[in-house]
Formats: C-alpha cells, sequence, structure tokens
C-alpha cells in the first residue's frame, strides 16, 4: 500500500479513493454526509496553489476549503 | 367535516424544494422564524379535493444529525409534530446523494414519498432513472417532476392524499448494516426497551452509535449506565473497522445508495463537454474566474446605480413639488410640519428601495438562482479565509451594498454562532446604496471619481482589517468551506421574484417604520430648537478632531437614523447643494468616511438586536462610532498633510 497522500497533493483530473478523514467530529461528519466516506472515489476538478478545491463525488461537485482538503487524505488510482 | 393534511416537504439544498412548495401554496404563505432561533419557516396552505393541506417548507439539509440547528429543528418536526405526509424532494441528476438523506428518513420510520424532482437536468447530464423499480427498492411512492415546469406537481398531491386515504400502503425498505453493527443494534434496542425517546428506538440506537448529541443527553438522564454500554460498543466497532463508528454507519448507509442507484440508473455520458459545464469551469478558473467576477460585479453595480440615480432624481423631483403642494394646502405651521415629515420619511425610504435597492436584489437574485454566487463564494473563500470566515460569507458582504438589513439576515447561511457573528459585524462595515449615493453626490461630483474609488478600496481595507481583528477576538476554530457546487441553471422567475420580495420585506417591516418614526423625531428636535445644541456639544470632536464645520455634527446625528439623510441635511442646512462653495476637498472626503464606517444606521442596529441580542448589537455600534471618528481624524490630518 502506498503512503495516503492528501486532497491537495492531487492534480487535477486526477482520481482518488478516500482512506480517511483526520479531522474533528464535526468536520468528518459534514464531510461524510456530502458522500465522502472512505473508499468513495473523488476526482480533482479544480486545484490551484492556493484557494478551496474543486471535487466531483457521486455525482455532485463540491467546493472544499484547502485547510480541510489537507486533511482528507486519499490514494492514488 | 373539513378534510385536513399537514405535508413536510424535506430533501438537500438546491433541489427544486422552495419551488415545488411556491407551486403548491402559492400565495397563501407564510415565512417567519422557528420560535427561538434564526431559521427560517415557511408555510403555506393549499385547497386540494376537498382537503386543506398545510405544507411547511423544512430546511434544505444534507443529513439528520445535530451538527447544525437546521438539521436538529428538521428532525424534531418530523418526529414530534408528526405531520401526516412527509414528502422527500431529490435531486434526480444527483440521486445517490439524496438518497443517502433518503434512507435516513426512512429511518425515522414516517409515512413517506418522494418527488423525484429535475428529471429534465437529469436528462441533459445523461441519466435516467427508473423510477417505478426506485419505488419498488424503496417501498415508499416515487413521483418523477420538473417543478420548475409544474409537471408532475398534481401527480404528487394525488398520492398524497391517496396515503393519507390509506388506499396506498407503504412498506419502508429497512436499512441494514453490516453484522458487526447489527448485533450491536439488537442489543442496545433491547436496553432501551420502556424508555420513551421522541424517536421510534432503531433510530435513537444507530444516532447513538453515531455518538449524536442530542440523544445522548436523553438517555443519560434516564439511565447512564446505557450510555457506558453503548460506549463500549462503539469502541468494539471502531476496533474492528478502524474508522469511528459513525463513518461506518455513514459509509454503511451510503453503500446501500450506491446499491440502488446502480440498480435504478443509466448514465450515458455525453462526448463534448456542455455549455454549462464550460461555463462552469470558465467561472471558476484559478485565473479567469477573477477577472469575469470583477467584471461582472462592476457591471452589475454600474447598472444599478446609474439607474438609481435617475430614478431617484426623477422621484425627488416629484417629491418637491409635493412638498409645496402641501405646504399651500396645510400651510407651514408645527402640526403640519410634523405631520409632513412622517409623509416625508415614507418618500425618503421608497426613494431608496425603489431605485436601488429592488434592482440591486432581482440582479443578485437572478446571479443566485443561476448558481453563479456559489462560484463567487468559490473564488473568495481564500480572501475570507484571512479573516476567519469562509467563502460563503461573502454573499451577505454582497447583499450588504444594497441594505444592511437583510444583508444581516443573510449571515444565517454561516454554519456557526461564532462565524455569523463575525459575519454580521462586517457586513455592517459595508457601505449601502444610501452611503454610496453620499459618496458619489459629494466626492465623486466635487473631488473626482478617482476618489470616490478610493474610500470603496479603503472601506475594504478597514473591513480585511477589523474582520481580522475580530477573528482574534472572538476565538475558536474557523469553519472551513464545504459547499455544494450546484449545476448552472435558467433561474426560475416566480423563486426569484418571490425571494426578492422577501429581502424588501425585510426592509420594508424593519427599516421603512423606522425612518419613518426618525423623520418624525428629527422635525420634532427641529422645531423644539435643540439641533444647534447639539451641534454645538459635539463640535469638539466634529471641529477639533476631524476639522468639520460645526453644523456636521447636526447631519450626522441623522444620519444615524438614516444614512442618506447626512446628505439631505447637509443641504438643508448649509442651502445650497452645491457643497464645494461650502466644504473643502478634504473635509467632504473626511464627512464621506465618517459617514461610511460611524454607526449602522438604526434599521440594521434592529437587525443586529434581532439576530444578536441587544448586548452584542450595542458592543457593535459602539465601537464603530468611536472608530469612525478615529479613522475620520486621522485621514484629515493625513490629507491636510499632502496637500
Amino acid at each position: 500500500m502506498n503512503n495516503p497522500i492528501s486532497l491537495i497533493d492531487l492534480k487535477e483530473g486526477e482520481k482518488a479513493t478516500i482512506v480517511s478523514i483526520t479531522g474533528g467530529a464535526g468536520v468528518t461528519q459534514r464531510l461524510t454526509d456530502m458522500g465522502l466516506t472512505p473508499g468513495t472515489e473523488v476526482t480533482v476538478i479544480e486545484s490551484a496553489f492556493f484557494g478551496p478545491i474543486e471535487i466531483s463525488v457521486r455525482g455532485s461537485k463540491l467546493a472544499v476549503g484547502r485547510g480541510i482538503a489537507a486533511k482528507i487524505l486519499v490514494e492514488r488510482k | 367535516m373539513e378534510k385536513k393534511l399537514n405535508i413536510a416537504l424535506a430533501g438537500n439544498m438546491n433541489v427544486g424544494k422552495s419551488v415545488i412548495f411556491n407551486s403548491l401554496t402559492g400565495l397563501h404563505q407564510h415565512i417567519g422564524n422557528w420560535p427561538g432561533k434564526t431559521v427560517e419557516k415557511a408555510e403555506g396552505t393549499l385547497h386540494y379535493k376537498g382537503y386543506t393541506i398545510d405544507v411547511i417548507d423544512l430546511p434544505g439539509i444534507y443529513s439528520l444529525s445535530t451538527f447544525s440547528i437546521e438539521e436538529l429543528i428538521s428532525r424534531n418536526y418530523i418526529a414530534v409534530e408528526k405531520p401526516d405526509l412527509v414528502i422527500n424532494v431529490v435531486d434526480a441528476s444527483i440521486l445517490e446523494r439524496n438518497l443517502f438523506f433518503t434512507l435516513q428518513l426512512l429511518e425515522l420510520e414516517i409515512p413517506l414519498m418522494m418527488a423525484l424532482n429535475q428529471v429534465d437536468l437529469a436528462r441533459k447530464k445523461g441519466i435516467t432513472i427508473n423510477h417505478r423499480k426506485l419505488q419498488k427498492l424503496l417501498g415508499i411512492p416515487v413521483i418523477p417532476t420538473i417543478a420548475v415546469r409544474d409537471i408532475g406537481i398534481h401527480e404528487l398531491m394525488n398520492e398524497a392524499i391517496r396515503i393519507a386515504e390509506g388506499k396506498k400502503k407503504i412498506k419502508p425498505l429497512k436499512v441494514k448494516y453490516g453484522k458487526e453493527v447489527e448485533t450491536r443494534i439488537k442489543k442496545i434496542v433491547k436496553l432501551l426497551k420502556g424508555i420513551n425517546i421522541r424517536y421510534p428506538t432503531r433510530y435513537v440506537t444507530i444516532k447513538f452509535l453515531e455518538g449524536d448529541k442530542e440523544i445522548k443527553k436523553i438517555v443519560s438522564k434516564v439511565n447512564p449506565k446505557i450510555v457506558k454500554i453503548v460506549e463500549k460498543y462503539k469502541k468494539e466497532i471502531e476496533h474492528i473497522h478502524g474508522h469511528s463508528c459513525s463513518t461506518l454507519i455513514a459509509s454503511e448507509k451510503y453503500e446501500v445508495a450506491s446499491k440502488i442507484v446502480r440498480k435504478v440508473q443509466k448514465v450515458t455520458p455525453h462526448k463534448k463537454p456542455s455549455l454549462e459545464d464550460q461555463l462552469h469551469a470558465i467561472t471558476t478558473h484559478k485565473v479567469w474566474g477573477y477577472p469575469i467576477m470583477f467584471a461582472l460585479l462592476a457591471v452589475m453595480f454600474f447598472t444599478v446605480f446609474s439607474f438609481g440615480d435617475f430614478f431617484s432624481t426623477l422621484l425627488t423631483n416629484v417629491f418637491v413639488e409635493m412638498t409645496s403642494a402641501f405646504e399651500i394646502i396645510f400651510g407651514s405651521g408645527i402640526a403640519s410640519k410634523l405631520v409632513f415629515s412622517i409623509i416625508e420619511g415614507l418618500v425618503a425610504g421608497i426613494t431608496v428601495i425603489l431605485p436601488y435597492i429592488l434592482p440591486f436584489y432581482i440582479i443578485l437574485g437572478i446571479l443566485e438562482d443561476s448558481g453563479y454566487l456559489s462560484r463567487i463564494a468559490f473564488l473568495m473563500d481564500v480572501a475570507m479565509h484571512k479573516i476567519g470566515l469562509h467563502g460563503k460569507a461573502f454573499i451577505p458582504m454582497i447583499l450588504g451594498y444594497g441594505c444592511n438589513v437583510p444583508a444581516c439576515l443573510a449571515c444565517r447561511i454561516m454554519e456557526t454562532q461564532r462565524e455569523r457573528l463575525i459575519a454580521i459585524f462586517v457586513t455592517t462595515l459595508v457601505p449601502c446604496a444610501a452611503v454610496t449615493t453620499i459618496i458619489l453626490g459629494l466626492v465623486g461630483r466635487f473631488v473626482g471619481i478617482g476618489w470616490a474609488f478610493l474610500l470603496y478600496v479603503i472601506n475594504l481595507i478597514i473591513i480585511f482589517i477589523l474582520g481580522r481583528v475580530a477573528f482574534k477576538f472572538f476565538p475558536g476554530e474557523p469553519v472551513g468551506l464545504i459547499m455544494e457546487m450546484h449545476s448552472y441553471k435558467m433561474p426560475h422567475i416566480k423563486t426569484t421574484a418571490k425571494r426578492t420580495w422577501f429581502r424588501i420585506k425585510n426592509f420594508i417591516y424593519i427599516a421603512l417604520p423606522l425612518i419613518i418614526v426618525s423623520s418624525f423625531f428629527i422635525k420634532f428636535l427641529e422645531i423644539a430648537n435643540l439641533l444647534n445644541p447639539i451641534a454645538n456639544l459635539m463640535s469638539p470632536i466634529t471641529v477639533g478632531w476631524l476639522g468639520l464645520p460645526t453644523i456636521v455634527g447636526i447631519t450626522l446625528i441623522f444620519g444615524i437614523l438614516r444614512k442618506e439623510l447626512t446628505l439631505v441635511m447637509l443641504a438643508t442646512l448649509l442651502g445650497t447643494t452645491n457643497f464645494s462653495l461650502i466644504l473643502t476637498p478634504v473635509q467632504m472626503i473626511v464627512f464621506s468616511l465618517v459617514t461610511m464606517l460611524y454607526i449602522p444606521c438604526i434599521a440594521t442596529i434592529a437587525a443586529l438586536i434581532k439576530e444578536l441580542g441587544w448586548k452584542k448589537a450595542l458592543l457593535i455600534s459602539i465601537f464603530e462610532i468611536m472608530f469612525a471618528i478615529f479613522v475620520g481624524g486621522i485621514m484629515f490630518r493625513l490629507l491636510t498633510l499632502i496637500s
């Protein structure tokens, strides 16, 4: 198994699988409510060197702040 | 006997819930607040096939946990008020994510049916859904709808009545979890036997395992032993799976949703990106997104304020005619003056609403409904983070350029109390339409448009600095941005119109009465000859520190009541509208700057009290007065030094 990286390490267009979320209970709850559960595939749509990251997950588009994105650990596909 | 029916609409955000609500209830609506909460409550009534149907539009949410007030309100309403039927409105183009919420509703064991909405939008994305199969799998009636074109609404109501009359039996799906979870659920259900909690026992158990605070509190009051046992079970489950119990349960629920979707949904992806996709890509682009945003906002402001200026001049001229007519008819005695001040207040309010605020909010409503405002929130996230907020807070700020009152109420989109407080504070610093008329009418006309623009830039810098201070002052971890980016769509005229109306209504109900009362009050002060003594009392500040003429003190008092009055009063007191004869350019700039910042007007203070309580409202007001005087004085010295 590769070392998990975070969502901000991915380039635009890259796909990855969620491994875990390391944030507090509140943030984790909100993210899982939006469909970001472990094992889910996400695609990065927009990611600059600053600002929020836009991902596509379970058919919806989601904007996630950079700080939160750093806490979402993923594995490249 | 009259037949009654209570229906609640529940669903994610932006699924067309309020469109369905509007098309069901039309004009028979009542929008208020949930008791004791700053969350909007929309109720309406319709008469259909001999039934009086009360419809309630629950807030748009993604889950039924207790993360936000909206979620707790929805959950309590469904469980305690027990509506006869809950209609789950679902976005067919994002079925999986929507089903996650449906499954939670199913666990509440309530009479439930589904409006599978926006099937046209789904088709555009190449998604077709077999709703009969979906109906079978979920065990609840599923009606496909296109609410924006009123398609499926009748079928929805017919089915609702059939359920209410018991002609349609519902056998809802029971969500099953993995073995490790299910065996423990069974054990906890046994423990909870005989304990009366407002929710179904299985639901309580599941939420308990998820770490729901409300449930934990209720149960620990009855039997703290159970809490300990549940905590033990949670640890066991977490040990087996390596994830927190709540994450695991959400995962398994999503797994069920995903399985259903695979059975009912067919996707034929488009070869070329659609126009919507291209529009989305360019408006959120890391480089091009910003110039597009600034250009759009600039065009919006320019259109609104040039239209507003033209229209408001027109209205003012009519008003001047009215004034002389009134004086001819009723004379200019004290009583007549006082009565007329009431009319004056009303007219003044109208000359701000009609030309400025109304067009501003119409354009903004269209931008919002089309989905562009969430793109702005996306782009502004970085900047807003610097003041401890996230991108969404930019939306009330833009509203603030129209009128601070609806803008303060719009800060409810922020997730926590702390975020709301900072967002509201920052919003009250935004120059509203009335302040803009002062800046343009004074600095813009007599000093130069460049200086007027500079004042806006200074304002933004001040907002940024004070926002940062507030961020430090109210400690706590800032909440990051988690926001769905809905697909672009054509704004639905009726829904947009309604939203605009409710924003304007905030102004009319809160601001307008205060404007009228204050007009009366000012006239009274004037007649009682109290204005000059007050101005003299203030002169150490106005003259000594700010370098303004004594008489300006009066206008600043008036400005507390209505900001645009400062300019109107200035003209009246000075006896001319050619301000360059009396005020130096430096004085004009200092005067505008102070007016821009020195206090939220009385209507905004009322909104602050409504949203934050009077203590915080008072604190913000006093702070802003002192701050404006401080900054104004510095500006005066700085500008004198330069010139």
